[in-house]
């Protein structure tokens, strides 16, 4: 796994873009499978996810955001967080439920598929 | 991505700009100052947990562009970014924007204002409910044709058949004079049966429809006013219903008031109950007949109708042999019957208004292609930092897009101006003409062709443009024009050529045909003579006679008269129509005995109207009532005696129970419906109003022209003759004051229309072309500059210079010219029906038209060809 997501830079390929985009978006769905959250909280959430070993690069994480936003998986809400402060809280819709699941799966094979591969040599 | 939240984002992006990038904007810093409260806690200082909140989010510019254009803010403003710069080059490059503009400007103008005359009278249904449903119904002879109704055939089918719905009477141009209520006046009117509104779905404005009781001979007399007539003379007086006004010296009540866009064939200020007039239709031989409309049952077809109304007049037929032989129904859609005559002239200058379109667009794109070798290095330039080939065309699409929208918005005014001229120099009788404005289906219709336009000659420019070669065009400026632009341009100049060439042929066969229709000879003098109506509907014959006999008298002594004579129908006017038979000639078969034209004159008509005598005499004033009856005949006439002289032989017409007139005299043949020429001369006949006994008057003679023959201008004589009738008779209307050469005029007047029309089509279709061949010789010369220097330097006379120059345009007008020819011979078909004494591919035309395209063609190379003789050689050559 990558330490670091670099997020639209246009040298890369759009492809391997694709690929490292799909990863994000599936990063912020499962932050979101488990409560409402504000950005930075997804952002925090995803660090404690990875135990720390994944930063997103903060400010990238909005674009694909909106992203999903758009393709209705999350819904936004401006609401307070603990300490009172003004802020956007997400919601994963059902539609990003299922969506969820659809990546996971596609990365658990992955996955898989990479294990054999090294255990094969 | 669900299609309609994109769209909402983007709408939203474009029109809430502000808001959508605060919202961003607010978001991201509350991010920022929740990790800078974070860092804090871990105890840093204020400013080392703002500058690492900062470093860890990343660029907040980018990020937030990046944002922005994910919620939909990039494809407006990259239009609105296009837009702008598009009107930046537009505004740098006057020149060019100018003629482009008003290129187009005319292309769509032109168009919008044919296709909106095309839609209000072609496609627009008509005004009634369900109109498709709604069918005219005629009678046909044996020979074919399609006459008016006889009144008591429809009375009888009126009520035997199973396919109509409804069926209703439809006379137009009857005559009323309304007194006693201001000075006197002619009316328009319109007999129709029971039920006629309802027929058509109309609802009266006030009061009701006639009523089976109004429309029956010895009932209350009844009327229904039309909308103008009643706001005119009434006011909009709503009390008006239940009232009576004076028609024909008889009292009629009002019943009714139509809608204000009622219309039906002609306008008519009145609707009358036919039935009130039966009397006066009772000859079963359909003269006067009537016009009919009916309704289809819903699900019987038009050919199913036919045949179930013919089994009724086959047994009218037996029933009725003496008039009804060989007679039988013939119905046509409401929709062909208005709309038949001006179908295939409207197509046809639609079509021409859409190869000027194609013209123009060609020109344009010429202009943008030239252009574009011009632009070749900002294209570069733009390429080289980053702009996708697909980024490259949006930018020339939305310019040419931009100019097709300017084009479009003049173009619509144009077309506002345009269509008031145009329904000017229209005839009268196209039905709804008046209703011809831009609606909403005109603006659709202009849109489209207006982003068609934009597209068609904005796409091969923007293609050519985005597929340059990086490292040339940077590295060179603009010498060296490929030779595929080089070739998109010949191939729009060649196909310019060739629909012009087109447009030419078509204006000029119609041309031709006019001029022909002007050396047709009427058989009569139109000039100087002055035409008016006056109606005759006074039930004392003697009155009446003695009005017309003392009016002709103080006319004919009037300074500047030359003749004065009256007539019961006129050349090109109304006429009656009845069958003749001849004495001593075979009884011709039922149904098929030869049907003449009849008029009623005074013994001066033949010397005021100008016809010649070909043999015997004309009428003299000792022909009377009581004198053996004579008869005038024409020449086609007299062909039905063969080798016999048809002097002093007999003429009968209608049926064998009405008398017989004896032949005094044979006369020219005049045209009577139009000057261009039916082949077919009906024969015709004059009898003289001196032998109708006063008393039979009222019932035979409606309508009476005065026709004045004068040695001024006729039109300067009409006040002072109104004035000699007022003075006769206060109460008598006059109406229709012509003179003949307008009767003349106004019946060519859809042949001029189309003529003039297809005229400015080709002259503009001819200014564009020779604007195209010289703006591409023109900017062909000029790369070649350095070429031609260098031939001069090395000897080559001016001549050659000028050879080479010209060869290369007028190789390419000779092709189009080869081409537009080819198209013209398929094309000019279409118009035969519209042209007179000249064949569809008359070879004078086509050779004359070739000629004067490939001179004006000539021309047009010749200026860029002389520029290219007086370049100086050492210029040239320093040109790099």
């Amino acid at each position: 796994m990558p330490k670091t997501f670099r997020h639209g830079t246009h040298t890369m390929t759009n492809a391997k873009a694709d690929l490292l985009q799909g990863t994000l978006d599936m990063l912020i769905l499962k932050a979101l499978s488990l409560g409402p959250l504000h950005g930075y909280g997804i952002i925090q959430r995803i660090r404690r996810m990875s135990d720390e070993m994944l930063t997103v690069e903060q400010g990238a994480l909005y674009p694909a955001l909106y992203r999903i936003e758009l393709k209705g998986w999350v819904s936004a809400k401006w609401g307070e967080n603990e300490t009172g402060r003004k802020a956007k809280f997400y919601k994963l819709t059902r539609a990003g439920q299922k969506q969820l699941r659809v990546e996971e799966e596609s990365w658990d094979r992955l996955a898989l598929v990479v294990a054999k591969m090294r255990a094969a040599t | 991505m669900k299609w309609f939240n994109v769209l909402a984002a983007r709408l939203r992006a474009l029109v809430r700009r502000d808001e959508v990038l605060n919202d961003i904007d607010e978001e991201m810093r509350a991010h920022i100052e929740m990790e800078t409260e974070a860092n804090r806690a871990l105890g840093m200082t204020a400013d080392e947990a703002r500058l690492s909140a900062a470093k860890s989010f990343g660029n907040v510019g980018s990020m937030r562009d990046l944002a922005y254009e994910v919620k939909g803010g990039g494809f407006m403003e990259t239009f609105w970014q296009d837009v702008r710069y598009s009107a930046r080059m537009l505004i740098k490059h006057p020149g060019f924007a100018l003629i482009a503009v008003f290129t187009i400007t005319l292309g769509i103008g032109a168009n919008t204002a044919i296709f909106s005359i095309v839609n209000a009278v072609l496609l627009r249904p008509f005004p009634y409910q369900q109109p498709e449903q709604l069918v005219m119904v005629g009678e046909s002879t044996g020979g074919g044709g399609r006459n008016s109704v006889s009144y008591p055939n429809f009375v009888d089918w009126q009520h035997q058949n199973n396919v109509f719905d409804a069926v209703s009477v439809m006379r137009s141009n009857e005559n009323y004079n309304l007194t006693g209520a201001g000075e006197p006046e002619r009316l328009q009117g319109r007999l129709v049966s029971a039920g006629f509104f309802s027929l058509l779905g109309i609802k009266p404005l006030l009061g009701r429809d006639f009523l089976p009781e109004d429309d029956r001979a010895g009932a209350a007399p009844s009327v229904i006013l039309s909308h103008a007539f009643w706001s005119r003379k009434f006011g909009n007086d709503a009390s008006v219903v239940g009232r009576q006004i004076t028609l024909n010296n008889q009292a009629y009540t009002v019943v009714g008031v139509a809608p204000a866009d009622f219309q039906f064939g002609l306008d008519a200020d009145v609707s009358v109950p036919i039935g009130l007039s039966a009397q006066r239709f009772s000859a079963r031989g359909a003269d006067p007949g009537v016009g009919v409309v009916a309704r289809l049952k819903p699900n019987v077809s038009l050919q199913q109708a036919e045949t179930e109304t013919n089994l009724i007049y086959a047994r009218l037929e037996q029933q009725y042999p003496e008039s009804n032989t060989g007679r039988r129904a013939t119905l046509t859609p409401l929709h062909e019957f208005f709309t038949g005559d001006v179908r295939q002239p409207l197509l046809i200058l639609l079509g021409s208004v859409g190869l000027v379109l194609l013209i123009a667009c060609a020109n344009v794109a010429n202009l943008l292609l030239v252009r574009a070798s011009t632009r070749k290095r900002e294209m570069s330039v733009r390429v080289a930092l980053g702009a996708s080939r697909g980024r490259v065309i949006r930018q020339l699409l939305t310019e040419s897009l931009m100019l097709a929208t300017i084009g479009a918005v003049l173009g619509t005014l144009l077309a506002l101006w345009g269509m008031k001229f145009i329904a000017h120099q229209l005839p009268d009788g196209i039905p709804r003409l008046n209703e011809a404005n831009v609606d909403l289906r005109v603006l659709v219709f202009t849109v489209g062709v207006s982003l068609v336009t934009g597209l068609l000659f904005g796409l091969a420019p923007a293609l050519q443009a985005s597929r340059l070669n990086l490292t040339d065009a940077l590295k060179e400026g603009d010498r060296g024009s490929s030779g595929g632009k080089q070739r998109v341009r010949s191939v729009l100049v060649v196909g310019e050529v060739a629909l012009t060439l087109t447009l030419l042929v078509g204006a000029g066969l119609l041309i031709q045909s006019f001029r022909r229709v002007l050396q047709v000879d009427p058989g009569f003098q139109p000039q100087n003579l002055l035409t008016m109506q006056i109606s005759a509907n006074n039930p004392d014959g003697h009155q009446v006679v003695g009005f017309f006999n003392q009016l002709q008298e103080n006319v004919r002594g009037l300074p500047g008269v030359k003749a004065v004579a009256i007539s019961n129908g006129l050349p090109l006017g109304v006429v009656n129509r009845p069958v003749f038979f001849i004495e001593g000639q075979p009884r011709p078969e039922k149904g098929k005995e030869p049907g003449g034209i009849r008029y009623t004159v005074s013994p001066d008509y033949f010397q005021t109207m100008g016809i010649e005598l070909v043999k015997g005499r004309t009428f003299t004033t000792h022909d009377t009532p009581i004198t053996p009856l004579t008869v005038v005949i024409d020449e086609a006439l007299a062909q039905h005696f063969g080798n016999e002289d048809p002097i002093g032989k007999r003429l009968s017409q209608s049926s064998s129970r009405t008398p017989s007139y004896e032949i005094i005299g044979v006369v020219r043949h005049v045209e009577q419906d139009n000057l261009d020429g039916s082949a077919i001369r009906t024969p015709q006949f004059y009898l003289n109003f001196n032998q109708i006994p006063a008393e039979r008057w009222p019932g035979s003679v409606r309508r009476v022209n005065l026709l004045t023959r004068t040695d001024v201008e006729p039109a300067s004589l009409a006040a002072t003759i109104r004035d000699q009738i007022a003075r006769l008779n206060k109460d008598q209307a006059v109406f229709n004051v012509r003179t003949m050469d307008q009767i003349v005029s106004q019946s060519l007047a859809s042949r001029r229309f189309s003529m003039l029309l297809l005229s400015a089509f080709a002259i503009v279709a001819l200014a564009l072309a020779s604007i195209g061949i010289y703006g591409m010789l023109s900017y062909a010369v000029a790369q070649r500059t350095r070429e031609i220097g260098l031939r001069m330097t090395l000897g080559a006379q001016a001549g050659t210079v000028l050879r080479l120059v010209i060869g290369q345009g007028m190789k390419l007008a000779l092709a189009g010219v080869a081409l537009g020819l080819v198209a013209s011979l398929a094309l000019t078909r279409t118009m035969k029906n519209l042209l007179f004494g000249v064949s569809a591919t008359d070879p004078t035309t086509f050779v004359g038209i070739a000629l004067l395209l490939s001179l004006v063609a000539l021309l047009a190379c010749w200026i860029p060809a002389r520029r290219a003789t007086k370049v100086d050689p050492i210029i040239a050559l320093r040109y790099e």
